[in-house]
């Protein structure tokens, strides 16, 4: 389904055919034409900006779009389930050396809420958002697990995601970035109790462990995933479009990633979604070859407008795009997007770079 | 691009110089964990508190008068030898932990800086020791200063990335000396330049690492020993460091351990609220020391803890974790005396290799035991038993006791050895203590304050140190010191803040004569009435006065007249807080500490005969046949005509040529108390008794003389009844005006099992049925407990069913529903306390619900709130069971003092028997002593026990059935325990 966009680009059918042909030539043409396909707007981050919350972070984008993340941690009681009988649990007796933590982690134990102004709660967008960033989280089980506590207790994260300015351009990936940086940031109480007891922590919040650990040493940990917008102009592939540039967008993708486990270079896909451009809203102008009005000819039936569409896409007026996004360019994006030294692994290290310095 | 921060400048980095943060994580009681941040605003206008110092002194914060607190801290500090220009002490945490008794010691320890942060962490490892360093903050001789250190920018540290708190706090110490010491130099330097005695600001620390930090840093430091030792009397003094530290030094290196280990803390509470385990309060049976017993909630009955292994380093009075043990570890509670004294003797302090959580003798002890139940029949009745998995909090306080004179190596008193010996204490459900002491000459024979340290479960016995030594066992000061210790009862004299509270005109002051004055107002003239006061003889603090009138319609008018503290002491004043501290007056044989100054409790308050006084009344119509007509409440004045003892009234009321209308009066009261105590009879009221006897002392070196029993006047019961009446008609209108609020005082339904043992008693031994459904039918069935041939049967039985009773207790309206408020032992439904506001707290707090209620005056804020009535209750519960257990124990005391080198025969009467030995109780004397078979003869004659009918059949020479209940001429003599050097009543069978 396709987000309904905040702010309605107001461009006439000729400048966004101009837009669109500059951004379909090779090399593209972007509206700041200073940045190449590959480059992100220039933004500020900063994160444990709210002292109260277990993690948090804030990016602003040079456009004035601004993102504020809170993450929370609360112990929750864990709903007693009978267990479907004894004969499973004898099989785990055994090997000692899996942690037991693995696969008992719950969906149901991240709670994640999109406040975006101008919007209710229940719009949309908001929800869309949500399920997009909450479906990315848990896509790889690694989140979930890690927050069992024991076979009664586990922790309920919330993490509020509120943007900050009114939707400028689509914010999928800013409010991605933000609760990435947020996650990597949050710190859990360190436990004190063992098994099964009523969990007890460590008074002093220095002693709270990360709630993603940090890399030690050569051995890479998992990091929360990262949502990369990617837009297909003609032959071209633009990452970080802004909104004016998503207008003309012939598709867009949402990929997820995550950093590989076994490298320290590239990353793997956790989750991928393809997003209707806006560009497939806008109400198609009507040319005057098919306008009575204008000395033209009706099409007498839809399939006939379609054809007559069809020919006239190459002749330079704007139409807006039809039809998915092609299987190669698909493939491309994600080469891209996961090569060494691709998209993903510079954002996750950009992204990780600010925590560190 | 404009960009702002959104983030607050914290410790990490310092935006602004004067402001910090610290955060933590909080674990509420709900489970939730929540993470707390606190910001904290750094001032520069916290002063040093040193004479020496001006700058301070203009920059101190001044209250509402625009006054500087005084400072504190001497300008001319003691010095030592290191430090000739005197000094300033900064102790870190653990010198106060280990050395705390040191530091209350008079004549040493003075200037002495508390850092902020270190009474932070004394609070959070020790509550009660917090308590002692907050007392001497405030004791104005020892010029103890509480330095805001975390407060004061230039002494705030933040902690650094992966620095221990302890680092952290450590370096904070070390800081504020640092600051201190450059702060007293400029300071001086202000003052005058030809000053050179600069008194040295000296950190005190065991810590080796912090003291060679300090060393690095150029911080004065010196270890708590070391200090002491350049003190004069060292020796003293360093035996009251705590020995807890210097002992897990020392047995670190052996592995051996004892006792098992205790669970973690969220592994007890997980256990509790599941309910595998519980906790309640660890109470030591004072017959057998190696029996225990915890209630616990989840049960009726309690749960027996049974040897030295169960009971795992729990000590009598703490709240313990415990688990139940297997069905076939079930026992039934012991009926054999044990004696930790008599069994252990031969323990040495000093030897820790080879010995035995439990020792051979204890292990035969408890075999016996065993093969005991075993032998019983299915109905026998063996109880649950449980075993002690960990200690939710220590109750450890001071203990009393005496050195065991056989743990002494050389009781040389010029030997100055360090030896261990072991304090027996008073208390015979306390363990043995280890002490480790170099003045073991000195300390024999003397009663000595010590406390316990710690417990490792690598030692048998829990480790502690010496306080200070009361004085000779035996002697009057000593031994009243103790008991008031033991029973925590508070004796110091009132402090100044106290006194401040009273007022002004002292002894002078007077009702005021103009009916204009403002405490007139409200205040009803009763002066006319003939009022007369009946009390013990020699009795000052005169808490009531009565009288009564006829009416023309032939009713009576009666009046109870209660003295009016509260016009006197105002909630919420240092008087006030110090009364409900203390909760209660304690009466001992030869002294009386009071719960309130003499001025008010002997003078202004005390219903005094010939002047006016203030007064609350309570005033009825009564008819003939003593049904009440109608109560009111009224503030007054009142006359009091006479003040009579209970003899004097008796006699005067019996002299029929006396026909003044006060006689009369009083003639009124007895005939209607009479028909009070009929009425409160036949609702249930129970009849019970406890022994209770007199020592007659001589007046002025209040040695005794005599012991008599207590005889029982008709004013007595006189004064009682009326005093009862008031109570409950006092109680009903305070529940009425405030349903949530009102301070009751109840007395529950014991519950049935509490009369099996009696039930069943009687059943065997006199073929006797109590009935114990109801209080009227338990009234009635203990009347029909009679036996002809011996008229104190009945008096027995009634001591011995009142100890199945439940204790009363003060309670807030709002905590318990209207049917629990009932008072089982007076049969009304609804009591409270108010006819003696000079000594009980409870009825100071009646007296001014009552006020409220009448709308004498605004109920203060603090007597509407629950929670602090409820807190104000479970204290004034604890002080008055100690205060009557003190008293008795004074009593005891005295009675022994008063048998001293006699030789005496008395009736005495069985109460208990044991397989080893029985109870003998001897009304003459009120005491209640142990005969072991042992005692019968030596060796120690076999006996058969036969549980089921309470019969000791005593074999060999001595050839002699002992019964329940049975009559036995017992001989009575005193005898020095040669261990101890204690002198103790002796009883045995004539």
């Amino acid at each position: 389904m396709a987000p309904q966009q905040a702010a309605l680009v107001n461009l006439s059918p000729a400048e966004l055919s101009f837009l669109r042909s500059s951004l379909a030539q090779t090399p593209p043409i972007r509206l700041d034409v200073t940045k190449g396909p590959r480059d992100f707007r220039s933004m500020r981050a900063e994160y444990d900006v709210l002292p109260g919350a277990n993690g948090s972070a804030r990016i602003a984008l040079e456009d004035g779009t601004e993102a504020l993340v809170g993450v929370k941690a609360e112990v929750e009681r864990s709903p007693q389930r009978p267990s479907l009988g004894a004969h499973g649990e004898d099989v785990d007796m055994g090997d000692e050396d899996v942690d037991e933590s693995t696969g008992k982690g719950q969906n149901g134990w991240v709670e994640m809420s999109v406040e975006v102004p101008g919007f209710r709660e229940d719009d949309s967008l908001p929800v869309f958002l949500a399920s997009m960033l909450k479906e990315s989280l848990l896509a790889s089980g690694e989140l979930k697990d890690r927050l069992y506590i024991n076979a009664r207790f586990h922790w309920k994260l919330y993490v509020d995601v509120l943007l900050l300015s009114p939707a400028l351009s689509y914010p999928l990936a800013l409010l991605s970035m933000t609760t990435h940086l947020a996650l990597l940031t949050t710190d859990l109480p360190a436990l004190k109790s063992e098994k099964d007891e009523d969990p007890l922590f460590d008074d002093d919040w220095d002693a709270a462990v990360p709630l993603y650990p940090k890399t030690a040493g050569k051995t890479t940990t998992d990091k929360p995933p990262v949502i990369i917008l990617a837009m297909a102009v003609g032959p071209n592939i633009i990452f970080d479009p802004c909104k004016e540039e998503l207008a003309v967008a012939d598709a867009v993708l949402a990929v997820a990633c995550t950093n590989t486990s076994s490298s320290s270079t590239g990353a793997r896909i956790v989750s991928i979604r393809t997003i209707d451009p806006p560009s497939h809203l806008t109400p198609p102008g009507i040319p005057n070859s098919m306008n009575s009005a204008t000395g033209g000819t009706a099409p007498t039936s839809s399939a006939d407008a379609l054809t007559q569409r069809e020919l006239l896409a190459s002749s330079g007026v704007w139409t807006p795009p039809r039809g998915g996004m092609k299987r190669n360019l698909i493939s491309q994006v994600t080469k891209m997007v996961v090569e060494s030294g691709g998209i993903a692994e510079e954002v996750i290290s950009a992204l990780a770079a600010i925590e560190v310095g | 691009m404009e960009y702002f921060s959104l983030k607050r400048s914290n410790a990490a980095d310092r935006g602004q110089a004067n402001l910090s943060s610290k955060i933590y994580v909080r674990s509420t009681k709900s489970g939730k964990v929540q993470k707390i941040v606190r910001e904290l605003y750094l001032r520069q206008d916290i002063p040093c508190s040193s004479n020496l110092c001006r700058a301070c002194l203009d920059i101190a914060p001044t209250d509402y008068s625009k006054k500087v607190a005084p400072f504190v801290l001497s300008d001319t500090p003691a010095g030592s030898k290191d430090y000739p220009n005197g000094q300033y002490l900064v102790p870190d945490t653990n010198a106060f932990l280990t050395g705390m008794d040191l530091f209350e010691v008079e004549t040493a320890f003075h200037d002495v800086i508390v850092l902020q942060t270190v009474l932070e962490e004394v609070k959070n490892r020790s509550l009660p020791l917090y308590h002692r360093l907050i007392a001497l903050t405030k004791n104005e001789g020892k010029r103890f200063y509480v330095f805001f250190n975390e407060f004061r920018q230039e002494t705030h540290v933040p902690r650094d990335a992966g620095e221990t708190i302890n680092d952290r706090n450590d370096r904070a110490v070390r800081k504020a000396v640092e600051w201190y010491n450059h702060h007293i130099t400029e300071a001086i330097a202000a003052r005058s330049k030809k000053q050179k005695r600069i008194p040295t600001v000296i950190m005190i620390t065991d810590d080796r690492d912090n003291l060679r930090k300090a060393e690095k840093e150029k911080v004065p430091a010196v270890t708590l020993t070391g200090y002491v030792n350049g003190l004069e009397n060292a020796d003293e003094l360093l035996d009251m460091m705590s020995s807890a530290q210097e002992q897990r030094e020392v047995r670190s290196k052996k592995t051996e351990v004892f006792y098992p280990d205790h669970y973690s803390i969220s592994k007890m509470m997980t256990g509790v609220k599941a309910g595998t385990m519980h906790q309640g309060i660890f109470n030591v049976s004072t017959y057998n020391y190696l029996e225990g017993s915890v209630h616990v909630p989840a049960f009726d009955k309690s749960l027996l803890i049974l040897g030295r292994e169960n009971s795992n380093r729990a000590v009598s009075g703490d709240v313990v974790v415990l688990e139940v043990l297997p069905r076939d570890q079930w026992k039934a509670p012991s009926t054999k005396i044990l004696e930790e004294e008599t069994l252990n003797k031969n323990d040495n302090a000093e030897a820790e290799d080879g010995e035995n959580v439990i020792s051979e003798k204890e292990r035969k002890a408890l075999q016996e035991e065993v093969k005991r139940v075993h032998g019983q029949t299915a109905e026998g009745k063996p109880q649950p038993t449980a075993r002690i998995v960990g200690i939710a909090k220590r109750n450890w306080r001071q203990y009393v006791g005496h050195i065991d004179r056989d743990s002494v190596r050389s009781s040389s008193k010029t030997s100055r050895q360090q030896q261990t010996v072991f304090l027996v204490p008073m208390d015979k459900r306390i363990p043995k203590i280890r002490i480790r002491t170099r003045q073991a000459g000195e300390l024999l024979g003397q009663r000595i304050l010590a406390t316990i340290d710690s417990w490792d479960k690598d030692s048998r016995y829990p480790v502690g140190h010496f306080v200070r030594s009361l004085g000779e066992l035996e002697s009057k000061g000593a031994e009243t010191e103790a008991l008031l210790l033991e029973y925590d009862v508070q004796y110091k004299p009132f402090p100044k803040t106290v006194l401040d509270c009273l007022p002004a005109e002292g002894h002078d002051w007077i009702v005021p004569a103009s009916l204009e004055n403002p405490g007139w107002k409200g205040r009803r003239d009763l002066r006319d009435l003939l009022v007369c006061s009946i009390d013990p003889v020699g009795c000052v603090d005169i808490d009531d006065a009565l009288h009564a009138q006829k009416l023309p319609n032939g009713n009576f008018a009666v009046g109870v007249h209660i003295a009016d503290v509260s016009h006197f002491v105002k909630p919420n004043n240092a008087m006030d807080k110090e009364a409900s501290q203390r909760g209660t007056t304690v009466y001992l044989v030869d002294k009386r500490i009071d719960m309130l100054p003499m001025l008010l409790g002997t003078d202004l308050c005390s219903l005094k005969p010939y002047v006016e006084r203030y007064a609350f009344s309570v005033l009825w119509e009564i008819t003939p046949d003593a049904d009440i007509v109608s109560s009111e409440f009224t503030k007054s004045v009142i006359r009091s005509r006479e003040a009579f003892s209970y003899e004097q009234a008796q006699i005067r009321i019996d002299d029929k040529s006396q026909q003044d209308d006060l006689t009369n009066g009083m003639r009124t009261l007895l005939m209607l108390s009479k028909k009070l105590k009929q009425k409160r009879m036949d609702a249930g009221a129970l009849n019970l008794a406890s022994p209770e006897v007199k020592v007659q002392t001589e007046s002025e070196t209040s040695d005794p003389v005599d012991v008599q029993t207590k005889k029982l006047l008709d004013t007595n019961s006189l004064v009682e009844e009326f005093m009862l009446l008031a109570n409950i008609s006092v109680a009903a209108r305070n529940y009425e005006a405030f349903p949530q609020t009102a301070l009751l005082r109840r007395h529950a339904a014991p519950p049935k099992t509490n009369f099996e043992e009696l039930t069943n008693q009687l059943k065997i031994k006199r073929n006797l049925e109590l009935k114990t459904d109801s209080s009227k039918a338990l009234a009635d069935s203990l009347d029909t407990c009679v036996d002809s041939g011996n008229p104190f049967f009945n008096t027995l039985v009634r001591i011995m069913a009142t100890r199945c009773m439940m204790s009363a207790e003060y309670f807030c309206a709002g905590t318990q529903a209207y049917p629990e408020f009932t008072h089982y032992g007076l049969a009304s439904e609804i009591y409270t306390h108010f006819t003696s506001p000079i000594r009980r707290y409870a009825d100071l707090e009646a007296h001014r619900q009552l006020a409220a209620a009448i709308e004498y005056e605004q109920l203060d804020p603090s007597l509407q709130s629950k929670a602090k009535l409820e807190a104000v209750c479970k204290n004034i519960n604890v002080r008055h069971r100690n205060a009557q257990n003190a008293g008795r124990a004074s009593i005891e005391y005295y009675v022994g003092q008063a048998l001293k080198g006699k030789d005496i025969q008395e009736d005495g009467f069985i109460m208990k028997i044991f397989s080893n030995g029985f109870v003998v109780f001897v009304p003459r004397f009120g005491i209640e002593s142990l005969i072991r078979l042992r005692d019968l003869a030596t060796p120690e004659p076999e006996a058969d026990f036969d549980p089921e009918n309470y019969i000791l059949n005593v074999k060999g020479d001595v050839k002699r059935r002992v019964e329940l209940f049975e009559k036995v001429q017992v001989r009575i003599t005193d005898e020095v325990e040669v261990s101890t050097g204690k002198r103790k009543v002796r009883l045995t069978l004539v």
